[in-house]
């Protein structure tokens, strides 16, 4: 990786996202500054014996209103749960950037909208009509539904986008990869805008029934960095990007919101489960130098923070290992406390957020902190948000099969 | 128009965007632009109704569906146990 400075500097005019304690940006940052938590109890299928019976669902989530007006994909109302909250969180972030839609240059702009898991919930209706119902047939959309690929290619085909458009997977990072790729893209010359980020709709009784059977999700909720934490609580939900070159948002003036100075990526090459220290912290290290920054120049750190017994020490070692003893005086919340773990979608959602952060000067809180674990001892803003004026943030994705992906966000060059 | 061909015109309508309401058995369906998925979706639905199986392929030409009649010619003829039935 070669450093932002060899390169186009990149930054964010447009952010989208649909989670389960908002459905559009202004909502879910008016829940994360109230701490409000969207784990409720289970619902929308048959439980039948599951014994998790929490999860952060989105439950009020209308795809025909919301995409009403969409003209150019015939065939969005058919897809995937997930599909729909891609194409709603692009929307809003394609709106915000005041992008001229279909884009007026189509093979220089990309789309890399990543998904973890693809149409799971598609996958187990139709396997459920075949061997439970004896249906003579899937539905003839099944395929298009499941494909991981299909987010990207409803949301490249509403907006016109010619150029580079495919999904990044790699689990709990896909959002982060899929951010740091269309950085590059746009770094390097390739294109001069991208829709970026990813989707996550997995919640139903079989998905339930794998996670128990990892025995990694709490019964309980999601309590990252906390004595009590127990495990972590499954999410679903968007979070979307529009990432331009400063030149081509400059030249159409348009309203910069961050600029993406960083971007660092490791695999630990260990273990499916187990993190490892040094394969995060690299990863952490790996983004500062892209950045030139120095350790102390973060003022706030967005955890991975799962509320997994094992994930939130880790990451606190890895974090001190990196920041050393200024570890001790930056900030660090997970915004999981509140959203839940929405897998691949996770560090779009959470790159909003941090966003949001620095452009009202707010710490987003980690709520359920009422004690903290003694191996997790740093400044986790616990329970309220607080004020605090933010030059550079970090926000860490960090995935099963110890896929590493962090990214540096800076202020709007003046 | 009978039972069948009342059913298979409101499935038509279900999978158009600006349902019309005036489809007759000599509609083509190149007027009703439906598109190879929107036929896809059809067809599933019309097996469906009917408890048959239509051999159709969406790589060749749809020479039995040029009409709303053609289709609900076809239609029956399956439903009453003509050649590839149900069972293909």
């Amino acid at each position: 990786m070669s450093s932002s400075k060899d390169g186009r500097r990149v930054v964010i005019t447009g952010t989208g996202v649909v989670t389960p304690i908002g459905l559009d940006v202004p909502e879910f940052w008016t829940s994360i500054k109230a701490g409000k938590c969207g784990v409720s109890e289970l619902g929308g299928f048959p439980l039948e014996d599951l014994k998790i019976l929490i999860a952060a669902q989105i439950k009020n989530f209308d795809h025909k209103a919301r995409l009403r007006h969409f003209k150019r994909d015939k065939i969005i109302m058919h897809a995937d749960r997930y599909s729909w909250f891609a194409a709603a969180a692009a929307d809003e972030a394609v709106k915000q950037a005041g992008l001229e839609v279909p884009f007026v240059d189509p093979y220089r702009t990309a789309c890399i909208v990543g998904s973890g898991a693809g149409g799971l919930v598609t996958f187990e209706k139709s396997y459920r009509d075949l061997f439970i119902e004896n249906k003579r047939a899937t539905h003839p959309l099944t395929l298009l539904r499941i494909i991981g690929s299909s987010a990207a290619a409803h949301v490249g085909i509403e907006f016109g986008v010619k150029g580079p458009t495919f999904a990044t997977c790699s689990a709990c990072s896909t959002a982060t990869h899929a951010i740091g790729a269309a950085r590059d893209y746009i770094k390097h010359g390739m294109v001069d805008v991208a829709i970026a980020g990813a989707s996550e709709s997995v919640i139903n009784y079989g998905t339930m029934k794998a996670w128990q059977a990892l025995h990694v999700l709490s019964p309980e909720g999601c309590f990252p960095f906390a004595k009590k934490r127990n495990g972590t609580v499954l999410g679903e939900g968007a979070g979307i990007l529009v990432l331009e070159s400063l030149e081509h948002a400059q030249a159409r003036g348009a309203k910069i919101l961050a600029e993406l100075v960083g971007y660092g990526m490791t695999s630990d090459a260990k273990d499916m489960v187990n993190p490892d220290i040094e394969g995060p912290s690299e990863a952490m290290r790996l983004a500062l130098e892209d950045a030139g920054l120095a350790p102390g120049d973060i003022d706030y750190l967005n955890a991975h923070g799962t509320a997994t017994l094992i994930n939130d020490r880790n990451e606190t070692n890895a974090i001190k290992r990196v920041f050393g003893s200024y570890a001790n005086k930056l900030p660090v919340s997970s915004t999981k406390s509140m959203h839940g773990h929405p897998l691949g979608a996770g560090g779009g959602i959470e790159a909003v957020a941090c966003i949001k952060a620095m452009e009202e000067g707010i710490l987003p809180p980690t709520i359920g902190l009422d004690e903290a674990d003694a191996e997790c001892d740093l400044d986790y803003v616990p329970n309220v948000a607080r004020p605090k004026k933010l030059n550079y943030v970090m926000s860490n994705s960090f995935a099963f099969g110890g896929l590493n992906a962090v990214i540096v966000l800076g202020p709007p060059p003046a | 128009m009978d039972d069948v061909a009342t059913k298979i015109i409101e499935i038509l309508k279900k999978h158009m965007k600006e349902p019309r309401d005036d489809i007759n058995l000599s509609t083509a369906l190149t007027d009703l632009k439906i598109e190879s998925l929107d036929l896809a979706m059809i067809v599933f639905d019309i097996e469906d109704a009917f408890g048959i199986e239509i051999p159709y392929n969406a790589n060749e030409e749809a020479g039995d569906f040029k009409t709303v009649g053609s289709v609900v010619d076809k239609v029956k003829g399956l439903a009453a146990g003509a050649p590839a039935g149900a069972k293909a």
